[in-house]
């Protein structure tokens, strides 16, 4: 059976981050991605990243997934990269099966990284199954990677940071947006990206959630309705627009199906998205050995996902023996680096979440 | 609200905005960033220590506006599009507000567009007086708009309408155009009235079904009156052009 040091399962920002980390310590590392290219949701990202320099901030999106993309090739021999393969099996005996090209592989890693991502949360309402409703990566994916406008006149439901971004985007690339809704009564996304939306004119509406989609053949009308404190809607406070795309951008859950499989212990964590894996300081799971990075053991933002999975690549190799003086250095940088990311009040309820799972 | 509009409110506004002494000296950085987020590229950007070191990264940024010299250097990376340069020194009646943009096409330097204010409300007409084209990979393009001075606070984005454009037709049936409109307010005519008597506009063939409300909204603008106070035009027979033949050969009703 072919075997490797570390297998990384996803090849986003975390998973590259992780590859590149594993490898800089000299361990032979194999990522592996469903996808035809790397880079994950960080192809889809037009706009410029928050936080610091060490995240690449003020870089955009894209352009940070090459980035990546070119450190990791550095290390040469030690990298292999499988794309447009699948992981579709995480065992007791860490084997991993993969489906690659319409193949079945198997790969025996010493140490596995898990770098799966997040998955998105859909809404029910009638209709919500009319050809022209979308969720938001989707529409990024449309726009972003194929160069296909969704639609000309867009309904937003969600103004979270996803929800606003891609706003933003379908307005550059000439789609009406026609407004953005929240059930939540306050804007739960960056108030810049809010306000630099709000002042090309679209509207902005808190507190509303979607009523009903109409349409034969797909999506013509949608309805949406103001809710009160306890969520329950208002009669009467009914709005129509006239739309051929309602794009659903209500948040991520963790795609953690590979951790259940081999038996991680999971929490229900709502402040992080969802279910999580319990994991210590280092990242590594209870199950020793398989390590997370990323939006698998929390949704947050990308800028921390890279973090993690530096710490994650960095802890693999250590407990494989590649060890150098500066490693305590590297990890409390690391470390330090996370803490600044979630320290301010929009990292309240990732820290308070992370408390429950970190142990 | 802002947290709940996305529009900052004249509070928010009061509270980062540097004092008219300052603007009126040269241009100068005015952040518009309300929220604590872990992000600081407008600290790394600046090159004159006018943006404070940050204490931790998810500080709001604090500016020493005697030190910034408005290069603009913050405003292209800031990722949040928050960062605006506004020169109030430019003209006594007129100042310069530079705005990221990063929307294709670019508007053509020399063109007039329209000033949008933080809630996308068309509030003046603004010339293009300069186009900076994003370079690399960062691509944020900046724009140099011409505002009114009384905008340079207001205006944050464009249209690239020209809303308020001298040449909108105000009248259609005679042809009056709201430059003529405007220039006649500007020299005193202040009413419906004299401004029909004087450029014949409402005296077409609608006599002044489409005209008169524009005009009107227009006094009340240029002038600072409430529409309601506003004396109407005066309303006369017969209310549609018609043949003078049709009144002289009357009817026969005795």
């Amino acid at each position: 059976m072919k075997t490797t040091e570390i297998a990384i399962i996803g090849g986003g920002p975390a998973g590259l981050s992780a590859a590149i980390s594993g490898a800089s310590s000299g361990a032979k590392v194999t990522l592996i991605d469903r996808n035809y290219s790397l880079g994950g949701q960080l192809k889809k990202q037009t706009h410029k990243f928050f936080g610091s320099q060490k995240q690449y901030a003020s870089t955009r999106g894209f352009c940070i997934a090459n980035i990546l993309e070119d450190e990791l090739k550095k290390y040469g021999d030690r990298v292999e990269i499988l794309t447009n393969a699948t992981v579709l099996g995480l065992y007791e005996d860490k084997v991993i099966t993969i489906e690659q090209d319409k193949q079945y592989k198997k790969l025996k890693p010493e140490k596995i990284i898990v770098a799966t991502g997040a998955s998105e949360k859909f809404l029910a309402f009638p209709n919500n199954d009319l050809p022209g409703i979308y969720g938001a990566g989707a529409v990024q994916t449309l726009m972003n990677e194929y160069g296909v406008k969704p639609g000309n006149n867009v309904l937003m439901v969600g103004a979270g940071n996803i929800g606003l971004i891609v706003s933003y985007q379908l307005i550059q690339s000439g789609v009406n947006v026609k407004a953005i809704i929240d059930a939540a009564p306050q804007i739960g996304g960056y108030l810049v990206h809010a306000s630099k939306i709000r002042r090309m004119g679209i509207p902005i509406l808190t507190s509303y959630t979607i009523k009903y989609a109409h349409g034969k053949d797909a999506v013509e009308k949608a309805t949406i309705w103001k809710i009160d404190e306890n969520w329950e809607p208002i009669p009467n406070t009914e709005m129509d627009f006239d739309i051929d795309v309602i794009c659903i951008s209500v948040g991520l859950s963790p795609l953690a199906d590979l951790l259940w499989q081999i038996g991680c212990k999971m929490e229900y964590i709502p402040e992080l998205g969802g279910h999580e894996p319990i994991r210590d300081d280092n990242l590594e799971t209870n199950i020793s050995g398989i390590f997370i990075a990323g939006d698998v053991g929390g949704i947050e933002e990308a800028s921390s996902a890279m973090v993690e999975g530096r710490l994650a690549g960095l802890c693999a190799a250590k407990s494989l023996g590649y060890y150098y003086g500066d490693y305590e250095e590297r990890r409390k940088d690391l470390i330090d680096q996370l803490i600044s990311l979630r320290s301010g009040p929009v990292g309240d309820k990732i820290r308070s979440g992370l408390r429950k799972v970190i142990i | 609200m802002l947290i709940k509009t996305g529009i900052p409110t004249n509070e928010d506004i009061k509270e980062i905005v540097p004092s008219k002494e300052r603007r009126g000296k040269g241009p100068v950085a005015i952040i518009e960033c309300f929220q604590e987020i872990p992000c600081n590229p407008c600290y790394t950007a600046c090159k004159f220590g006018a943006i404070k070191e940050f204490e931790n990264i998810n500080q709001r940024p604090i500016i020493d506006f005697q030190l910034c010299t408005g290069c603009g250097q913050c405003l292209t990376k800031c990722p949040g599009l928050a960062i605006f340069i506004i020169d109030e020194s430019y003209s006594d009646t007129e100042a310069l507000v530079q705005i990221p943009y990063e929307f294709l096409p670019l508007p053509k330097e020399g063109i007039f567009v329209t000033g949008l204010n933080r809630e996308g409300k068309p509030i003046c007409r603004a010339k293009v007086v300069k186009v900076k084209q994003g370079k690399g990979e960062n691509k944020t393009s900046v724009i140099t708009l011409k505002v009114p001075i009384e905008y340079s606070m207001e205006v944050r984005f464009l249209n690239i309408e020209d809303y308020f454009s001298d040449n909108t037709i105000i009248c259609r049936c005679e042809g009056i155009t709201l430059g003529e409109i405007k220039n006649l307010i500007k020299e005193g005519y202040e009413t419906i009235d004299e401004i029909k008597r004087i450029s014949r506009v409402g005296m077409g063939p609608c006599q002044g079904r489409t005209c008169r409300h524009l005009l009107l909204q227009e006094i009340a603008k240029e002038t600072g009156q409430n529409m309601k106070n506003m004396p109407m035009s005066t309303f006369r027979p017969p209310i549609k052009p018609i043949n003078i033949g049709i009144i002289a050969g009357g009817e026969d009703d005795e």
